[in-house]
């Protein structure tokens, strides 16, 4: 049968056309007339994913499908978008100033930001794994040119070939996983896939447990998990920072969104097995990228390690299944304002033309920059899960969701872990407040889109926390509707 | 009363930590006295709560309630009974005394002032919480305050102890809140009260005894029970003064509130069967706390090991009625008799200790030294510290007539009926801190021949006496005649050890 | 299809592995083993090779490489479409219009940015 206008529902396919044409657009008015300032590539790309963000936000709670099958219009992916977005105009606005200071104001960037987030919610959406693997890969390529961005310094050039090579591998592994599924059910579309598992019970069929461990460990890859996290701390560090805050949350969100589709739409028969496997990597994530996160001394190196213990909770969550959906939402929307607004501090204060912030550099902050030393005060006690942020509401449901699902041992470890956490969290906020400076930084001016962002992101860590109810309803009502 | 005064009073202090922060630092006269009034709101209406608390009634009272996240059914539910009253009261007192005191502070008094206002919300807001999700926000919430008082306005090794202080006790509280989370699964509800009514695992005795111990954790990090007090000589020793006072005037009564208020009601079984385990952790902590005190020449932090042997007859006043948990009439008067003491305890340690930190301060911020071998004969050079001083110690070691002997002869009027081998070990802390507070305060600082260093020594200001007046009055007054507090904190004791 | 129907594949991948396998093992029990530098340079015609092996070229290669591929890539998807012209309609009309105008924006962007110029 000839395909037709209405099987596309291009209707639905509205965000990731918006997001990708006006990278599109971008790329073709700075073709034209490329000369002066890029601000207008900036007010562009969020002008695009403003137009994402009405359509997602505007659609109710049904489930469809787009594009013939391949994308699914349901609760969860929408929701997961909605993240994506938020994340991504964020990051845009962190970027505005911080290229310009840098000498690299290039409206290419904004492009591949955007393309990347269109891969993104493709991978956020997708009901065909053949559609996960195309975001994947275009979230990928983009996050490797946008990691390179900084083309005169050899640390962005190493991280991105790093990210790569090592990126190349994973969608190997990635790819293959999705072969021996298709091997074992016959199909590549989610929900169909998700019969065919639950008809042939979960018996032990070798093809199936192939294919998911690929996946899983394609997917770890992309989350940086332990075992699969060793690109991370490079690729973080030399990444120019604006692009390190992107990646470390839109890469996070989409593929999360993929791991708990797969999870709720296709693995659940299969529940018992998937969710050791992720228990023992979660183990292992957050306890590995909480011990090596202690002994770093610079500030983004530091935060990559955190983000490698963060991705761990949220997997924690994960491994509650179907239970655990609500609470991954939740925490990686409060995590997008969290992580970003840390990175956007970072960046604020490294010095021009350097992408390292040594502790050093932080001391006597504190007192010299009082609002962002607040701010980023306020972002480390989040991350840690303190009461009144979004970062203890956040944890408070993803370990809930563990206790709920009986993986108690998981949450224990897991709280455990929270504990070492702080101490290196807490380290920072020790420098800033009680050391003394003993070569003053010279700090520039912050612009307005750099303030801008970060009053955003502490609003949210606040509000979130403060009065989360509504978030929560919503994160919940959202996972409840999937296409199934 | 049919307005919400204890959500005023919790949110004023937060309010003005805001205030204080928006004045010019320029000002640091304006904002210190702003500081010091903006106190004193909290102080008024804690001392009309007390005077209007209905003790006919009894229960809790002037209880505020409303749904805050219904996603997870938290409430903002606030309310006090005899047992939090007291507390309140004396959070706000010690608060207003800290502040006045801490006048003397140069560096960065506005963030000074700001945390310490922030503080008094946190710790209020432990004590009149009723909602578990609510009492975890405000029981982390007092940590940052602190952390950052010690760290930077503390010692020299502040960094350190700040440090400490927070992972020691995040460690207790991760591991109360895993153990709440599960109570909430299994109970649908973060209302304490109501958890305490519903038992929960009553079926699952495993699961019951870890969230007991978790819990447990939680609040012996806090109190702190031998052996999880390491954190505390080291924060009490680096904290600026008025951080001590309220560290060991305020911040351990909060573990120890907790433990009556939470642990014994809702485990009240596990706390029975586990009673002999508490209870040698308490005896530990009274006679190896006053036998550390013994061997310090420090004086600060001979006083912050009392305080490990002073809060040890708290818990053995709880172990006292737990131990009894659950055997009827028979033992409910020596079980609340053991809780009565408990809670006059936590009050009367909080005026003495943070009186006895108070003089630390004064003599530190003339001699600049701790060191007990290094004072001596300073009895006659500053009469009035020497008298204040002299009172206070002899509170302290519970000399009848003060308000130490009362609680102590309390607890141990309860320990010896229900848990005698305890209660003999545990007496012998009263000899070992009699000894260490009259050979080691008194004799090594106020008697002896006058040290020639000290001969320009001044004594104590009008500053100091006003912030020391009050507590001397308590300590005296509840000394004398501790009928009004005890009427208070019987009635809700009562109540606790009747739900037993 | 099920695992059993992989079979011949199998099988073939073992055939092939062996013979190559055997191959390589045969010639290296059998053959005679000695070496001298003549033969153990790059080219057994006796060329003696003239400077490095590494060079640096010039990465319009690359850029030139890389655009022929992407447009070699467009081309495939032409004939499929072409062939069956007629019987898709208006729609993969549409469709190809949209595909081949997305790959004219990089084009043309390329084009402007200068990838295309030698010097």
């Amino acid at each position: 049968m000839l395909p037709t206008l209405s099987v596309l529902n291009l209707n639905g396919a509205v965000p990731q056309i918006a997001v990708a044409g006006a990278g599109m657009l971008i790329m073709l008015i700075d073709a034209l007339f490329h000369r002066g300032s890029r601000r207008w590539a900036a007010y562009l790309a969020l002008l695009g994913l403003a137009v994402a963000l009405a359509r997602v936000v505007e659609s109710g709670a049904s489930a469809e499908t787009i594009l013939d099958g391949a994308l699914a219009r349901d609760g969860l992916g929408m929701a997961f978008a909605l993240v994506l977005i938020v994340a991504a105009a964020l990051s845009v606005l962190v970027a505005m100033d911080y290229l310009r200071r840098e000498e690299h104001e290039r409206a290419e960037y904004y492009a591949l930001i955007l393309f990347a987030t269109a891969g993104g919610l493709a991978m956020a959406m997708a009901n065909d794994l053949v559609a996960v693997f195309i975001g994947l890969e275009t979230l990928s390529i983009s996050l490797y040119v946008l990691s390179a961005f900084f083309t005169g310094d050899a640390a962005s050039r190493e991280a991105a070939l790093k990210y790569l090579l090592l990126g190349a591998f994973a969608s190997a592994f990635f790819l293959y996983g999705i072969a021996l599924l298709y091997g074992a059910s016959g199909t590549t579309r989610l929900v169909e896939m998700g019969t065919a598992i639950r008809l042939a019970g979960t018996q032990a069929d070798p093809l199936l447990w192939g294919g998911v461990a690929l996946i899983i460990v394609g997917v770890g890859f992309k989350l940086a998990l332990v075992p699969f996290h060793s690109w991370a701390p490079d690729v973080y560090q030399g990444a120019p920072t604006s692009v390190t805050a992107f990646m470390s949350v839109a890469s996070k969100v989409a593929a999360f969104a993929a791991l708990v589709r797969l999870l709720v739409v296709v693995l659940a028969p299969a529940a018992p097995l998937t969710s050791a496997l992720l228990a023992l990597l979660a183990v292992l994530t957050m306890t590995v990228g909480n011990i090596l996160a202690l002994a770093q001394d610079e500030v983004k190196r530091l935060l990559a390690y955190s983000s490698i213990a963060q991705a761990g909770y949220i997997l924690v969550a994960a491994v509650a299944g179907e239970v655990g959906a609500a609470a991954v939402l939740f925490y990686l929307l409060g995590y997008a304002f969290t992580n970003l607004g840390a990175f956007a501090v970072v960046l604020a204060w490294s010095r021009r033309g350097e992408g390292r912030l040594p502790f050093s550099d932080l001391a006597g902050l504190g007192f010299r920059r009082p609002w962002t030393a607040a701010a980023l005060s306020l972002f480390l006690l989040s991350l840690t899960g303190m009461p009144l942020t979004v970062g203890f509401v956040g944890k408070l449901y993803l370990f809930g969701a563990a206790v709920q699902a009986g993986w108690t041992w998981l949450a224990i470890v897991a709280v455990l872990n929270s504990v070492v956490s702080a101490f290196y969290y807490l380290r920072l906020v020790v420098i800033m407040y009680m050391r003394e400076a003993e070569m003053p930084l010279a700090l520039q001016r912050a612009g307005l889109a750099l303030g801008v962002a970060l009053a955003v992101c502490a609003a949210g860590v606040i509000l979130l926390g403060l009065v989360p109810g509504v978030a929560l309803d919503w994160a919940r009502q959202a996972v409840a509707v999937v296409l199934s | 009363m049919d307005w919400p005064v204890l959500s005023i009073m919790l949110f004023t202090p937060l309010v003005g930590s805001v205030i204080v922060l928006a004045l010019p630092k320029e000002k640091p006269a304006l904002l210190k006295w702003v500081a010091l009034a903006i106190s004193f709101i909290p102080l008024i209406l804690a001392a009309l709560v007390w005077f209007s608390y209905d003790r006919g009634t009894g229960g809790m009272q002037f209880v505020e309630r409303a749904a805050w996240i219904s996603a997870i059914n938290v409430h903002y539910y606030l309310g006090v009974d005899g047992i939090s009253v007291p507390m309140v009261c004396l959070t706000a007192l010690l608060t207003t005394l800290s502040l006045f005191y801490s006048f003397i502070i140069d560096q960065r008094p506005k963030e000074y002032f700001a945390f310490f206002l922030l503080l008094e919300t946190a710790m209020l807001g432990v004590f009149m919480s009723l909602d578990f999700f609510l009492f975890y926000v405000f029981w982390e919430l007092s940590l940052v305050p602190m952390y950052f008082l010690i760290g930077i306005w503390g010692g020299p090794r502040r960094e350190y102890a700040a440090i400490k202080f927070f992972l020691y006790t995040l460690v207790g509280s991760v591991a109360m809140l895993l153990a709440v989370i599960a109570m909430y699964l299994e109970t649908g509800s973060w209302d304490i009260l109501e958890m305490a009514r519903l038992q929960p695992f009553s079926t699952n005795l495993t699961l019951a005894a870890v969230a007991f111990w978790a819990v447990f954790l939680g609040f012996a990090i806090k109190v702190p029970v031998f052996p999880f007090h390491t954190w505390l000589p080291d924060a009490h020793v680096e904290a600026p003064t008025a951080g001590s006072v309220i560290l060991a005037g305020i911040l351990l009564k909060l573990g120890a509130y907790g433990m009556i208020r939470i642990l014994l009601p809702i485990f009240p079984a596990m706390f029975r069967q586990f009673a002999p385990v508490v209870g040698i952790l308490a005896a530990i902590s009274i006679v190896y706390g006053a036998l550390v005190a013994m061997s310090q020449w420090d004086l600060k932090k001979l006083i912050a090991y009392s305080s490990v042997n002073h809060m040890g007859y708290v818990m053995l006043g709880v172990t006292a009625a737990a131990a009894a948990a659950g055997s009827g009439p028979a033992a409910a008067d020596s079980q609340a008799i053991a809780l009565n003491g408990a809670v006059l305890q936590m009050w009367n340690h909080g005026i003495i200790t943070g009186a006895l930190f108070f003089l630390v301060g004064v003599i530190y911020e003339r001699a600049h030294t701790r060191d007990l071998k290094a004072f001596g004969g300073l009895g006659a050079k500053v009469p009035t510290f020497a008298g204040i001083l002299t009172v206070t110690t002899f509170a302290s070691l519970g000399l009848p007539g003060l308000a130490g002997f009362v609680s102590e002869f309390l607890v141990f009027r309860g320990a010896f009926a229900l848990i005698r081998p305890f209660a003999i070990v545990s007496s012998l802390g009263i000899v070992i801190s009699a000894a260490y507070l009259l050979w080691k305060v008194i004799q090594h600082v106020l008697l002896g021949p006058l040290n020639e260093r000290w001969a320009r020594l001044t004594d104590m200001n009008r500053r100091e006496v006003i912030t020391l007046a009050p507590l001397i009055f308590f300590m005296v007054i509840f000394g004398l005649y501790p009928a009004p507090i005890l009427d208070l904190i019987n009635q809700a004791v009562v109540t606790i050890v009747g739900s037993l | 299809m099920v695992p059993a129907d992989f079979l011949p594949i199998l099988v073939l991948i073992i055939v092939a592995v062996g013979m190559s396998a055997i191959a390589i093992a045969l010639s290296a029990l059998l053959g005679p083993h000695k070496s001298t530098p003549t033969k153990l340079m790059p080219y057994e015609s006796g060329m003696v090779p003239v400077g490095d092996a590494r060079l640096r070229f010039s990465i319009r290669f690359f850029v030139v490489a890389i655009l022929f591929i992407l447009f070699d890539v467009e081309a495939i998807f032409f004939y499929p479409w072409a062939v069956y012209f007629r019987r898709l309609g208006l729609f993969a009309l549409i469709q190809i219009v949209v595909f081949v105008g997305i790959l004219f924006v990089g084009y043309f962007y390329a084009w402007r940015k200068g990838a295309l110029e030698w010097e």
